[in-house]
């Protein structure tokens, strides 16, 4: 089976107004397996929705290619694509009943009324608006437009679906809600979801894989607790979650940190950094290797079930941990002693500058 | 005090714009046949005088006017009002489409340009076409007038769809052509209906304009072909006759019929 989407190498330029050269797209590759959910994760500005429009048609790519379902897209005009798409302000049509916007794909594909009728209510049914048929727009809640939107596109049974930010305009309740159902769908569906967002909760509890971007490229492409316990790079490490970097040298078998401590690491000598994520770090000391951190304790927050703490040491500057509450007492200004075990630390092959 | 200066201020505002109109409508009902200033009773016989029909106004009040010249020059109006203002609707949608979506070279100058027409003295566009039927020589003609009158409400029309197209949100085109629409489908099931009311809008405008234009349309007329405020206005030049009075009430409840179902249309829409 083809896959819904690869995109072999994009490069977009864009010429600004102020005369310059901007490049959005810097040779992006992406393969999505059938029915798969990538989400594209990143800064503002930094392509997310310019690689979505290249992929819908909206934006021709200075080179690469696009294929859809096997087939090469890059010189078709976006309404010949197989592909639908959600806006992130849905961009509905207010003129038209909300029956007649879900149905529009099938109207403009000449299809019967009775056939479209019968597949509105589905697709209503589907995102749970049935019922709202002969609504207006401006007579929708955001939430609902938000379905909409998604029946809309969904009603033409696109191969891939495209999604820009749908849920950024929801309240928090609202678009944790939908992005159970969004998921949910998906799987119930089958086809390929590429969904863009810069929210990375919402990216690491949807996607099968998250590809994080940055000035126009992909930093690295994985699944999301790959990305999040073994990052790539110093990029991806510090824009997924929170996380502690400190500088390491090798030797070839072993790390050693800036106080001296060491822990075993087979790799080639030279520089490198040392990620510790907050969870990493604990109160107890683990029975294996593990490096320890003592320092005063500067903040620290309760979350609900743990306490984050932020912890001035000597050597390192503050350090964040996460430390599920306990009987040891976490007074500000008193000392306290935390270690992480070997095990948990990840190595990434760069220098933080 | 200040804000009862200002509701006075106000109310004299209005009275000084609106009296003369008021006045205008309340002759046209006065029984006086000699001095129209002063009230001497309701008639409608002003209004059976325009279409033809019989009054009790002696002969000797009466004017020499026949129903039909008053008729033909509606007529002619109205052949006028209604060709110029299709016209001008087609093109000046389409120029205010091509301003909007195509960036082109020069579409700031052409905006500019497109707004010229409507703050050049008639007086000088009207010698100007004038001078510019005779040099191509064209006779003047009923034609004559419509070119002359698109020119300038082209401009109108272009205003209006501008102003309605700078509201428009082009992503719905975007979301239009996602779902499989040709452009020529999107532009017609999303596009249109989109800047509708502001189409709607130029076209009764101009078609408004084309109605009472005196000054432009008297000099590209030529003789044989008289407007309704040509008509009036050679009337005028012989004295002001209280029928005026009427015609001019029934021009301005026409007015504010079109602009009635403008305003409906448009209330509809936002709805
Ligand atoms: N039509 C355009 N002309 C010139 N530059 C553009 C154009 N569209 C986008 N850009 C630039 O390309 C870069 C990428 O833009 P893009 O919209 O893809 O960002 P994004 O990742 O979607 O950001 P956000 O999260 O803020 O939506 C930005 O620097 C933007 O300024
Ligand atoms: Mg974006």
């Amino acid at each position: 089976m083809p896959a819904p989407l690869e995109i072999i190498n994009a490069r977009k330029v864009f010429r600004t107004p102020e005369g310059g050269s901007l490049t959005a797209l810097d040779g992006v590759s992406l393969k999505l397996a059938t029915a798969e959910f990538v989400t594209l994760l990143g800064p503002s500005g930094c392509g997310k929705t310019t690689l979505l429009r290249t992929i819908s048609g909206f934006e021709t790519l200075d080179a690469g290619d696009i294929l859809i379902d096997g087939t090469a897209v890059t010189q078709l005009p976006a309404h010949r694509r197989p592909v639908n798409t959600v806006f992130q302000r849905y961009a509905l049509f207010n003129h038209m009943s909300v029956a007649r916007n879900v149905g529009y794909a099938l109207e403009i594909a000449g299809r019967d009324k009775r056939e479209i009728r019968t597949r509105v209510g589905e697709m209503l049914e589907l995102v749970g608006l049935t019922g709202l048929e002969k609504r207006t727009i401006s007579q929708l809640s955001g939430g609902q437009q938000q379905r909409v939107a998604l029946a809309r596109a969904l009603a033409g049974k696109p191969k891939l679906l495209l999604l820009d930010e749908p849920l950024s305009a929801l309240d928090k309740n609202l678009r944790q809600k939908m992005q159970q159902e969004l998921k949910a769908l998906q799987r119930e569906l089958g086809i390929g979801f590429v969904f863009v967002t810069h929210d990375q909760e919402e990216a690491l509890t949807m996607s099968d894989r998250i590809a994080v971007l940055a000035h126009g490229q992909i930093q690295q492409i994985g699944a999301p607790s790959q990305l999040y316990q073994s990052p790539a790079n110093l990029f991806t490490a510090d824009f997924l979650g929170e996380s502690n970097l400190l500088p390491v040298a090798l030797d070839g078998q072993s790390a050693r940190i800036g106080d001296g401590q060491g822990f075993a690491a087979a790799r080639p000598a030279g520089a490198a950094t040392l990620l510790l994520r907050p969870e990493a770090l604990g109160l107890a000391r683990p029975q294996g290797p593990a490096l320890s951190f003592t320092g005063v304790i500067r903040e620290t927050y309760y979350t609900g079930k743990d306490h984050q703490v932020a912890l001035e040491t000597p050597a390192f500057g503050t350090l964040h941990a996460l430390l599920r509450s306990g009987s040891t007492p976490l007074d500000l200004g008193a000392e306290l002693t935390l270690h992480a075990p070997a095990d948990d630390l990840h190595l990434i092959d760069e220098v933080a500058p | 005090m200040l804000r009862r200066l200002l509701s006075l201020y106000g109310l004299l505002f209005f009275v000084f714009i609106y009296a003369p109109i008021l006045l205008v409508v309340i002759y046209s009902f006065n029984a006086n046949t000699l001095n129209m200033m002063i009230w001497d009773g309701f008639t409608l016989d002003w209004y059976r005088q325009i279409f033809g029909m019989e009054t009790s106004i002696t002969q000797s009040a009466t004017y020499v006017d026949s129903t039909d010249q008053l008729y033909a020059a509606v007529r002619t109006s109205l052949i006028v009002a209604f060709s110029t203002s299709a016209f001008s609707t087609v093109f000046g949608t389409a120029l205010a489409l091509a301003v909007a979506r195509y960036r082109f070279r020069l579409a700031g100058f052409y905006r500019t340009m497109m707004m010229v027409p409507m703050i050049m003295p008639d007086i000088v566009l009207g010698i100007a076409l004038l001078i510019f039927f005779i040099t191509i020589g064209m006779n003047l003609s009923l034609l004559t007038i419509i070119i002359g009158q698109s020119t300038f409400l082209i401009s109108y029309v272009f205003v209006t769809v501008s102003a309605r197209l700078a509201e428009f949100d082009t992503s719905v085109e975007e979301a239009s052509a996602d779902l499989g629409a040709t452009p020529a489908q999107t532009f017609r099931k999303v596009t249109l209906p989109g800047i509708a009311p502001g189409i709607l809008g130029g076209w009764l405008l101009s078609f408004i304009i084309s109605m009472d234009d005196l000054v432009i349309t008297y000099f590209i007329a030529g003789t044989g072909n008289t407007t309704l405020p040509i008509h009036i206005w050679g009337m005028l030049r012989r004295g002001i006759k209280p029928e005026i009075n009427a015609i001019a009430t029934l021009m301005l409840l026409f007015t504010l019929v079109i602009a009635a179902i403008g305003l409906y249309f448009r209330s509809r829409r936002q709805k």
